[in-house]
């Protein structure tokens, strides 16, 4: 586990846990009460918990093939303006598109 | 799946924004809190945008808090997105919305797709909302899942693992179940 994430999962109770990304830096940004009350403004729903929930899972990996094919690296590392913005993975229930990563 | 767009990105300044749709939350995922909630990702970056504020504090005066209807979300979205070098929007089981939920949330989403190039959406969902998806963005990289032989010997581990009854277990069953389960899964 890269420093960043035991940081970032270290740090459950603060705003901070929000969303990851590797500027550590950001991770330092202050939210003051009224920053807080214009996220709940913005939607009361906490999509981050769940995210929580799917990495700690033990299938969290299924599938990486996926992310190996050419259709994916094509999409996810081509330039803007010269690509499809949009991947869809599709499958029936159960067959772990979820625990892609 | 987000984690790993993260570390593609290596030290690059991307932005992942994420959701999962959620058959039990249909009543709280509405199309402007599900917007809303991949805004506030964005949002809390580098503490929240001058704009953001500005238009929480003209709803506060004016409508005494009011939430903000979608057409002002996607218009929120759309500047928050601009000012960042690239954003991955992930949305994880699109078919558990309700159909009206996710007509105006793809909607939107092309909206933003099609104004910010730097914008790439990374959409999961059982294949009959493909139709939707393709009719609404045209241009559609899709891959469809189903698990390889791997990924089956992977989740039978995690179940042997967790047995609730391990004395009826012994290494003789245990190759069998991993040996032929895979075989026979592969073989559908």
């Amino acid at each position: 586990m890269p420093p960043e994430r035991q940081r970032v999962t270290g740090n459950v109770n603060s705003f901070n846990i929000l969303t990851n990304y590797n500027n550590i830096v950001n991770f330092n940004t202050e939210i003051d009460p009224e920053g807080r009350e214009i996220l709940q403004w913005l939607s009361p729903l906490e999509p981050q918990q769940r995210h929580q929930s799917v990495r700690t899972n033990p299938l969290d990996g299924i599938g990486n093939w996926v992310l190996e094919t050419k259709k994916f690296r094509k999409w996810s590392g081509a330039e803007d303006g010269c690509a499809e913005q949009v991947l869809f993975c599709e499958g029936n229930p159960g067959v772990g598109k979820t625990y892609l990563r | 799946m987000i984690d790993r767009l993260y570390d593609q990105a290596g030290g690059k300044d991307i932005a992942v924004v994420g959701l999962y749709c959620d058959f039990l939350a249909q009543q709280e995922q509405t199309t402007s809190s599900m917007l809303g909630a991949m805004l506030k990702q964005l949002a809390i970056r580098r503490g929240i945008p001058e704009h953001i504020q500005q238009e929480f504090q003209k709803a506060k005066r004016v409508f005494g808090g009011q939430g903000l209807r979608l057409p002002d979300l996607v218009e929120i979205m759309k500047k928050a997105v601009a000012v960042l070098p690239r954003v991955f929007i992930c949305i994880d089981g699109l078919d558990e919305s309700t159909p009206k939920h996710r007509r105006e949330l793809l909607e939107s989403l092309r909206e933003i797709v099609r104004v910010c190039a730097n914008t790439r959406l990374f959409l999961t969902g059982r294949p009959h909302v493909g139709g939707e998806i393709m009719t609404c963005f045209g241009n559609v990289v899709r891959i469809p899942i189903s698990p390889t032989p791997d990924d089956i010997r992977s989740y039978l581990e995690m179940r042997l693992e967790s047995d609730t009854d391990p004395d009826v277990m012994d290494d003789e069953l245990r190759a069998d179940i991993m040996r032929v389960i895979p075989e026979k899964v592969s073989e559908m």
